[in-house]
């Protein structure tokens, strides 16, 4: 398992769209849609060999037309770029792993129902608060990651991405607001993103 | 002496012909046409080595095909490829459809090479280490912390410092994106499914790229119904695309040439003799010059047949001759008319073996095939009409008056005498025209010569580059060392240079194998230089223990690192595991070096990239920038050779005329030549080696047509007759080849057609005076 893991990690693939149903839409009617979208984040990484769990934070940045600044502060300084053709990361260019690309973009877009086209989704829709569980359909994939959880209200508030290896990711977003506009620093930032 | 004995040459003949068809009959049952546009480009001149690895970076490029299936969503894309895939398999035309990445490939490979993780390190990891082993332990926490590192990170149990996940990522530069295990490609538009093949067989025969075209055609209209969009390319379909322009322009240009030929002779001599006896030397001529290349060559080149569909307008001139001397000749026979025009008939065949002999003189295979074609085919047309025409001729009459006649008449009439009486005026504008022309002509040397694939074809091939930049570029380098270590080192020496080149975005990608295998005394560095900055300073323990490893954990990795110091990997063992494209990179060793090409992709600025050739061991090889300064070199020979041919016929026909004489018959090809050449200029047409060759073909039958009239006397409208009727058969033979979609073909038929016209104006103003001053007397 490991070994097909790594293997999938040296061609850096994984992928797919996603998709949804009735609970989706209701899901969607929710979330506020708004083309810029910013906040923090506190990620817990669990990996099964490491007896504590690896814990970042940092900042996000979402525009429905640019893709997501996804910037770590802690615990080492780094910034990941991606949109649906291209990704980069500290260690330059990368094939976009469209199960993160996708996602990222359509959850913090708040645009669920892109998700049904490579996900099986079950969801809990309750007053204040809803679940989603996301299944990939695709082979591959599923050797990867065998569920994501996507939690929230009127915002996304929790990622939770289950690999089949038994690693867990938990994220959490916090203070999110939608400006008007891009701040400069965000501007250039998505700059090294076009082609 | 007496040396007519019509049956005698005719059993001569007959036997001849017999053991050209016996041998044909052997000669043609195998396989013997060749198609492929890489046949016809001169290896002669190469060393061996680098020929070698010419060959090799051909092989590959000449069997693959790229196929991708276009749609609005990636599962659609996905459909429509695997629909391809089943139809491509059932073709039974390609050894391989890979359509899933084989896993299974890298899976092997990822077990095989994990146990010498300490010995192979790419070069930035190396580098690292070297310069800051704390730098990596920083990339590592940002790979470890990335919401999208866990794949990179997935075996961080047994490789903790992810050092073979680097290496191992290193190795397969291009990152693609898989969806259930196909590989997609996406535009701003579609998302495109990725299919390679590999054609059974590296030379195809024409009836398998037939076959090929179709499926093209069939695929791309089955895509299109189920609503996808197809992008197909690959050196097998520019084959076939050539095989196929070539096909039609042969029938084009026999068809032609022979209506032509038919009409013509009907209408001159309406009777169906001459026109089976023209029919025969052609059809001798096209047999033995097939029979006899295939003998010589093994095989001959589709191309050449182009060629040769034309000499059926130039076969045919002897027959002409001899059949129009017979013109309003009341004692005509056979043995009077061979004994007036054999000389002419004879000088004719030389100037014309001597024109074509020296295309043989060019390096390129076509030619050569060219050459001995040609001169075979007119020998044999030549020998037909001379040893089987006067029995067949026996009894021939041809005293009608032929309505060409009219035409001929004032062409050698009545053309002379305005010419004369307008000389001052037409001397004029013709110098200017020929001056004219002359200044506009541009030399082009350009390996693109040799093919011209249809803009869309170039197109797709251009698309499909951007999609998927992985394919290689023409240019390379061969890397050479007298040992391996030698070689290794002479490669990383090129390879760091690259690194620096490719950071300035002078080419996008490279790939040299002492890349991906370290030999054996790096390798001991590289474990050394772990050892030394990684493990021995405790900068891993550290690393691990932050982490949350176990303390057993870090205790099993250490011991792990050094049970492994011994390991080495031997270039045969790595090679075993690499995929098809990097075993390509290696080259060999025997008893005094070792070789291997590094490939080159995206390049951008080729002079920086030539600079290096300057690193010890290193050759930079450029085909098509070789083949076309080779070009060049031999267009400037070529000129020589014309030369030469022209000195040669004058000293010839000054030898044997008198030098006033000889001037006066030389005008005609002298004319012949510049107004050819202005006409390139004037229509800006290409200029290049076969035009050149095409030159000599004008020099010969302006020869031919100067002595004719010359010889003539008082037979000039016999002669008139038959110069006008082969020079009519030749135009419509070469004007066919100027609508060649190659442009060599189209360069050589447009060259030789506006010679052919001027040499046909110019000859009757030959023998004018002499023949006016007979007829006074």
């Amino acid at each position: 398992m490991i070994l097909l893991k790594a293997l999938l990690l040296s061609l850096l693939l994984c992928g797919q769209g996603i998709a949804g149903e009735a609970v989706l839409t209701e899901i969607a009617a929710r979330l506020a849609k708004t083309p810029i979208a910013q906040g923090d984040f506190h990620q817990q990484k669990h990996l099964k060999v490491l007896h504590k769990p690896l814990i970042s934070t940092g900042t996000f940045t979402y525009d429905q037309n640019k893709g997501v600044i996804w910037k770590t502060l802690t615990p080492v300084a780094s910034l990941l770029l991606v949109n649906e053709s291209k990704l980069l990361t500290g260690q330059g260019e990368q094939a976009v792993p469209a199960a993160f690309g996708k996602v990222f973009k359509a959850m913090l877009g708040g645009d669920i129902s892109a998700l049904t086209d490579g996900f099986e989704i079950t969801g809990t829709d309750q007053k204040t608060s809803w679940q989603l569980e996301l299944s990939p359909k695709d082979d591959m994939l599923k050797k990867v990651i065998s569920t994501m959880v996507l939690s929230g209200d009127t915002e996304l508030r929790g990622l939770e991405i289950r690999e089949a290896g038994g690693n867990i990711t938990h994220i959490t977003f916090n203070n999110i607001t939608h400006p008007e506009q891009l701040t400069g620093e965000q501007e250039a930032d998505f700059e090294r993103l076009s082609p | 002496m007496n040396v007519y004995h019509p049956k005698l040459t005719a059993g001569f003949w007959l036997i001849g012909m017999l053991a050209i068809c016996i041998l044909g009959g052997q000669a043609l049952t195998k396989d013997w046409l060749e198609t492929g546009f890489l046949a016809l480009l001169p290896t002669s001149e190469q060393q061996p080595e680098i020929a070698k690895a010419v060959r090799q970076h051909n092989e590959l490029l000449n069997r693959k095909m790229i196929w991708l299936t276009g749609a609005a969503t990636s599962a659609e894309a996905i459909n429509h490829a695997q629909k391809l895939k089943s139809q491509l398999e059932q073709s039974g035309l390609f050894s391989k459809v890979v359509l899933e990445v084989p896993q299974q490939h890298y899976i092997e490979q990822y077990q095989k090479l994990f146990p010498y993780r300490y010995q192979l390190l790419d070069q930035q990891t190396r580098e690292m280490l070297a310069k800051n082993p704390e730098d990596l332990i920083k990339q590592n926490l940002e790979i470890l912390n990335s919401p999208i590192g866990q794949m990179q990170a997935a075996d961080l149990e047994r490789d903790p410092a992810l050092l073979f996940s680097r290496y191992f990522s290193a190795q397969n530069t291009i990152k693609l994106n898989l969806e259930q295990g196909i590989v997609v490609l996406s535009d701003q538009h579609r998302f495109w499914a990725l299919l390679l093949t590999d054609l059974q067989d590296e030379r195809l025969q024409l009836d398998k790229l037939e076959t090929l075209s179709g499926l093209v055609g069939s695929a791309t209209e089955q895509v299109k119904t189920d609503g996808g969009e197809l992008l197909v390319s690959g050196m097998p379909l520019f084959t076939a695309h050539g095989a196929e322009s070539a096909k039609q322009e042969i029938s084009t240009v026999g068809i032609g040439s022979s209506l032509g030929i038919v009409v013509l002779l009907w209408a001159t001599f309406r009777s169906v003799r001459p026109l089976l006896l023209s029919s025969l030397a052609i059809g001798s001529g096209l047999l033995a010059a097939l029979v006899i290349c295939v003998l010589f060559f093994g095989k001959i080149h589709i191309l050449t047949l182009v060629f040769g569909a034309s000499l059926i307008g130039v076969a045919d001139d002897y027959a002409q001759h001899f059949l129009c001397d017979s013109f309003g000749e009341k004692d005509w026979n056979p043995r009077k008319g061979l004994k007036f025009i054999l000389p002419g008939l004879s000088l004719g065949l030389l100037s014309n073996l001597l024109s074509y002999a020296g295309l043989g003189f060019s390096p390129f295979p076509g030619l050569q095939e060219v050459a001995l074609f040609s001169a075979m085919g007119l020998l044999v047309a030549w020998l037909t009409v001379v040893l089987l025409f006067p029995l067949l001729l026996t009894g021939f009459t041809f005293d009608h008056q032929p309505g060409i006649l009219k035409l001929t008449t004032y062409w050698e009439q009545h053309w002379p005498l305005w010419v004369f009486k307008n000389r001052l005026w037409l001397g004029l504008m013709l110098s200017a025209f020929i001056a004219g022309g002359l200044w506009m002509l541009t030399p082009q040397d350009d390996v693109r010569l040799l093919q011209s694939p249809p803009a869309e074809l170039l197109r797709t091939a251009d698309k499909i580059r951007q999609l998927f930049p992985i394919s290689p570029d023409n240019q390379f380098f061969l890397v050479s060392g007298k040992d391996q270590a030698d070689w290794h080192q002479n490669e990383q020496a090129l390879l760091k240079r690259l690194e620096l080149l490719k950071q300035q975005k002078a080419l996008t990608a490279y790939a040299g194998l002492s890349n991906y295998w370290p030999d054996e005394s790096q390798q001991q560095q590289n474990y050394q230089l772990l050892k030394h900055q990684l493990y021995d300073s405790g900068l891993l323990e550290r690393y691990m223990t932050d982490l949350g490893f176990d303390k057993t954990a870090v205790k099993a990795e250490y011991e792990q690192f050094s049970k492994a110091e011994h390991n080495t990997l031997a270039l045969p063992e790595w090679l075993a595991t690499a995929d098809e494209t990097k075993q390509q990179l290696w080259l060999g060793c025997d008893s005094d070096r070792c070789q291997s090409t590094v490939t080159l992709t995206g390049i951008s600025d080729m002079d920086a990239l030539t600079a290096l050739q300057d690193l010890p061991g290193v050759v930079w090889v450029d085909q098509v920038e070789s083949i076309s300064s080779l070009f060049a070199r031999y267009r400037i020979r070529a000129t020589g050779l014309l030369a030469i041919a022209f000195c040669l016929a004058s000293l010839g026909l000054g030898y044997k005329f008198g030098w006033r004489n000889g001037a006066t018959i030389m005008s005609v090809p002298v004319a012949a030549l510049a107004v050819s050449l202005a006409m390139l200029g004037w229509f800006d047409q290409l200029f290049s080696l076969f035009n050149l060759f095409a030159l000599l073909l004008v020099l010969g039958i302006g020869v031919d047509y100067g002595l004719f009239f010359f010889m003539a006397g008082d037979r000039r409208v016999s002669t008139s007759l038959g110069v006008t009727l082969s020079a009519v058969t030749t135009l419509l033979a070469f004007g066919l080849l100027a609508i060649s979609s190659t442009e060599i073909v189209h360069a050589f038929g447009f060259t030789v057609t506006a010679g052919i016209v001027t040499a046909l104006l110019c000859a009757p103003l030959i023998g004018l005076k002499e023949y006016k001053n007979n007829d006074k007397q």
